[in-house]
């Protein structure tokens, strides 16, 4: 059963000239992890904000076509509804930091305040989270005085201890540091493998070839490809049309186009595929 | 980055456990009483054995003093010597130097004036040491406060910190580029304009970002708010409330009458 469904979706930004997302259908099914990705421009974030319902509660303009997620559609709710059912986190991890609370036990707990759950209950969510997130030592902690990796995953808890049914991240590693990366995407990973749905724009390609269960290629505001991870990450067209292909996919691309790459074989995404190429190759 | 984001400092004491607003309540009282009272030694008797005993009872004496010292002391004690040699009229001279000329009225008057100001600054220190402003907001939300008003105070307090930060890192990446912004007061001046652009529109880039955060906790939900913490409002605390609300009156009654 589809727990979000686009169809026919276009959107235009309020004065701008052309629409930011055009004739969108998608379908995401309960458990599944999908990735979009896509150059500057593509509309990724607007289909972010489109899914948990920023668009058309947050940003004016105008939407056309069907939302509709966890069965209603989003124009028919208002968005504290919306963000129930999809969570919203983003690159930024400071600027996700509500601001209103002194330590991070607090912050998680902001909105289950705003969603009057009690007490009892809240205080029993938060610290559940908090073991789940990895992050329960940093508890007492001011959410300011952290590593952007550590903001991340406090930025994500707070989402995700609302429960919603789909969890989007629009670039949630964007602004980070390797390490940082590692901690956001080991958090994600483990909250995947919990049947969580997910949405996620990602721009480091090797780490969505390891998570995603569909790879969503989005430009100009139409997709242009979609599929196994494997396949649409090796698409030539994705190539040509400067989409940031994993180094691995480039090198052996390369290596197809001076006749070094065995012909026939799928382009590798991940270093482990491109070693077995180019050994296949060698041999 | 400072963790500290604000005055309050953590202690048990029985003063702490009151609850915001019955503080709040006090600070006002004391304020007000200090005003308006006809009699000339109030404000004095309410510092000596109100403000200063309870800042004991809350155990923040040393931080309490301390603030006072830096604070308002110099701020007072300008005030007093100005008032003393300034305020006209006065029958009783104390003593004169060149053009000035001190009277016992000119300095009771400076002296009023000071201790009232004393108790002003000083009740204000002593709410802030004791009370967290997260606590004073959830109270004050649960009482019908609207909660985008205490979302816009605490943040705003949370924000100087971060603010200060970013203004320093923009001056540190100007200065790498060979702006001079130390030296004259005019060089400081002009070192001021480059700081100010990317400080303002920068944040208010943020706005919108800031904003979107917010929305997705749930924040323009219509359900009705809980709180995490408890915030205890016993008995004691009403009876507190009224009995400063009854001081008050009895002290604005007493200046109505005393003319």
């Amino acid at each position: 059963m589809s727990i979000v469904e686009l169809r026919n979706v276009t959107y235009q930004y309020p004065f701008s000239e052309r629409p930011a997302l055009e004739g969108i259908d998608l379908r995401i099914d309960e458990g599944e992890f999908v990735a979009v990705i896509g150059p500057n421009g593509a509309g990724k974030s607007s289909l972010c904000y489109t899914v948990s319902g920023f668009i058309p509660h947050f940003f004016k303009g105008e939407l056309q076509g069907s939302v509709v997620v966890g069965g209603v559609e989003t124009r028919q709710s208002t968005l504290a509804e919306c963000v129930r059912r999809a969570g919203l986190a983003f690159q930024n991890p400071f600027n996700q930091i509500s601001g209103a609370k002194y330590t991070v036990f607090e912050e998680i707990a902001f909105g289950l305040e705003n969603l009057g759950v009690p007490r009892e209950e809240m205080r029993a969510r938060v610290e559940r989270m908090l073991e789940r997130a990895g992050i329960a030592d940093l508890a007492g902690r001011s959410p300011y005085a952290l590593s952007g990796g550590q903001q991340q995953r406090v930025a994500l808890a707070s989402i995700l201890v609302m429960e919603p049914q789909v969890l989007v991240l629009d670039e949630p590693t964007s602004q980070m540091d390797p390490i940082g990366t590692r901690e956001v995407f080991g958090m994600i990973k483990e909250l995947a493998g919990r049947g969580l749905t997910v949405l996620m724009v990602e721009h480091k390609v090797e780490w969505v070839a390891a998570f995603a269960d569909r790879v969503v290629a989005l430009d100009g505001g139409h997709v242009i490809a979609q599929g196994r991870p494997e396949e649409v990450l090796t698409d030539p067209l994705l190539a040509e049309r400067n989409f940031g292909l994993s180094r691995y996919t480039l090198a052996a691309r390369a290596a197809l186009q001076a006749g070094l790459w065995p012909a026939g074989r799928r382009l590798p995404v991940t270093l482990e595929e491109a070693v077995e190429g180019f050994k296949a190759a060698a041999a | 980055m400072p963790e500290k984001l604000s005055f309050y400092i953590q202690r048990s004491s029985a003063f702490h456990s009151l609850n915001p607003l019955t503080k709040l309540g006090l600070v006002f009282a004391f304020i007000v009483i200090a005003y308006t009272s006809p009699f000339y030694w109030t404000a004095t008797v309410i510092f000596g054995l109100g403000v200063l005993p309870l800042a004991f009872v809350g155990r923040v004496q040393r931080e309490f003093l301390l603030a006072a010292l830096r604070l308002l002391v110099p701020v007072t004690g300008f005030i007093f010597i100005m008032q003393s040699l300034f305020l006209p009229g006065g029958e009783r001279e104390l003593f004169h130097f060149w053009v000035f000329r001190v009277t016992v009225e000119s300095v009771a008057q400076a002296y009023l004036t000071v201790s009232r100001i004393f108790v002003m600054i000083s009740a204000f220190i002593l709410f802030l040491l004791t009370t967290h402003p997260s606590a004073l907001m959830t109270d004050l939300t649960r009482r019908g406060l609207p909660g985008t008003f205490a979302y816009v105070i605490i943040s705003t307090l949370q924000i100087i910190p971060q603010m200060q930060s970013k203004a320093q890192t923009i001056i540190a990446a100007q200065r790498s580029r060979g702006m001079e912004t130390g030296g004259s007061l005019a060089n400081r001046v002009r070192a001021l304009v480059p700081l100010v652009g990317p400080l303002v529109f920068g944040s208010l880039v943020e706005v919108e970002e800031r904003a979107i955060a917010i929305e997705a906790r749930g924040f323009t939900s219509r359900l009705k708010k809980t709180s995490l913490y408890e915030i205890a409002d016993t008995r004691l605390d009403r009876g507190l409330r009224w009995f400063l609300l009854g001081l008050v009156v009895l002290s604005v009654a007493a200046r109505v009458l005393a003319g």
